[in-house]
């Protein structure tokens, strides 16, 4: 606290004077750096950019869907809470949801009497990254279910979030369930009660949920799901 | 420039940040055992420099995590922030330290680069296994999200983490006197002498 408060300057300037080589050697490595970024990157330009499209939905340069309307009927299911012991959810009507897939066909999930298990991934959460490339190994090696209907939902898709858009992500990983293409709002998500992502509602014959689940999933796991789905018995 | 372009650049400067730290720790350790070497030379050429070169990454860090979150739109986590709080402030105690070239100031800035540091090393390694934490993404930001992922392992909190040791080691560098500093005058902030 006394007037001598400036550190001490440094008093003189080494001999062979390479400090200016060093900083000459900092830019330019970092403007080598800033080269080589701009190189690269540019040499790997994809043609994927995000393109808006209304509010309809998000239709990325390749010509695929990424996020459309989805028309919700039926009632809601309540949010889903892997806490609570019975899931209220069970035995309610799974609300019927009419959309397109990435290539902009209509797909519908509605009671047609066929059991189901309906997959709600995140293209940027990194659990549904390590879920999806299992699943796919899994029906590869057993085939699809018989007597069940798979369906995977992509929800919460932005171009703000990594790993976009999901259809690269999931035909990269030569994805085979069929898909609907959720809203930009994550209307169908919403209506399921997701509240984490994977989520996996499996639904029996009668279109009542039988069992509801969230994270990463075994391959036992998943096997019961369906086997849930198929007999409508909770487990 | 797009993001792809901007994430590769940072990555580059994070990995650039890694060799620097490990040069001056190699420089240091000559400067100790060999002191007429020329690398001690390097090394006292460097000390003048320290405090500039820390002050650069720290603004540098600062302003791509402000691109990052408000320009490419990623939306940063719990443990983002905490590592943007240690990060943020250096970007103006380094200036005020090497505007008037304070030696002592690793005083200040070893803990707060140090616990930034210990964040980001527990941050760096969520993302390079994020099954760890729980098994699932809630809707809100986790921070097992690699927004950034160039080179296999070059991750945000890579980048973080890199920053941080590369300003430890520049204000360690600056608080050791240079040889000649026997000749100060000033004993006030001389603390940091060893």
């Amino acid at each position: 606290m006394t007037s001598a408060r400036r550190a001490t300057p440094t008093p003189t300037t080494p001999g062979p004077n390479r400090t200016i080589w060093i900083v000459g050697a900092v830019v330019l490595v970092i403007g080598i750096a800033l080269v080589a970024a701009i190189v690269v990157s540019s040499s790997n330009k994809a043609g994927s950019g995000g393109t808006p499209a209304g509010s309809a939905g998000t239709v990325v340069a390749n010509g695929s869907n990424e996020t459309a309307t989805v028309s919700i009927t039926g009632t809601a299911l309540p949010a889903f809470d892997g806490s609570v012991a019975v899931d209220p959810a069970l035995g309610q009507a799974a609300p019927t949801l009419t959309g397109v897939n990435f290539a902009g066909q209509s797909v519908t999930i509605a009671n047609d009497g066929k059991p189901k298990v309906i997959m709600f991934l995140a293209h940027w959460c990194p659990h549904c990254q390590a879920e999806v490339p299992r699943i796919q190994n899994w029906l590869d090696a057993n085939g699809m279910p018989s007597g069940v209907d798979l369906c995977a939902v992509p929800t919460a898709t932005t171009s703000a979030r990594p790993n976009y858009p999901p259809s690269d992500w999931l035909v990269g990983k030569n994805w085979t369930v069929p898909v609907l293409v959720d809203s930009e709002q994550s209307e169908a998500a919403n209506a399921y009660g997701l509240t984490s992502f994977p989520y996996f509602v499996a639904i029996d014959a009668s279109g009542k949920v039988v069992a509801r689940t969230s994270g990463e999933l075994s391959m036992d796991a998943f096997a019961k799901l369906i086997d849930a789905a198929r007999t409508g018995k909770t487990q | 420039m797009s993001t792809a372009t901007v994430s590769l650049f940072a990555a580059l400067l994070a990995l650039l940040c890694l060799a620097g730290s490990v040069t001056v720790a190699v420089l240091a350790l000559m400067h100790r055992s060999r002191p007429d070497s020329i690398a001690a030379g390097v090394f006292e050429d460097l000390r003048p420099l320290a405090l500039w070169l820390a002050w650069v990454v720290a603004v540098a860090t600062t302003l791509g995590s402000l691109y990052f979150s408000d320009v490419a739109g990623f939306i940063p986590c719990k443990l983002c922030w905490y590592q943007r709080i240690a990060m943020y402030p250096l970007s103006v105690v380094l200036l005020v330290a090497a505007l008037r070239r304070d030696r002592s100031v690793w005083v200040y800035v070893t803990p707060l680069a140090g616990i930034g540091a210990l964040i980001a090393a527990y941050h760096t390694q969520l993302q390079a296994f994020p099954d760890q934490s729980s098994s699932f993404c809630t809707t809100a930001a986790p921070c097992t999200e690699r927004y950034v992922w160039e080179f296999g392992f070059v991750s945000l909190p890579f980048m973080a983490l890199m920053a941080f040791v590369f300003i430890i080691a520049m204000v360690l560098v600056a608080r050791v006197p240079a040889a000649v500093s026997s000749r100060s005058t000033d004993s006030d902030l001389q603390i940091g002498v060893s």
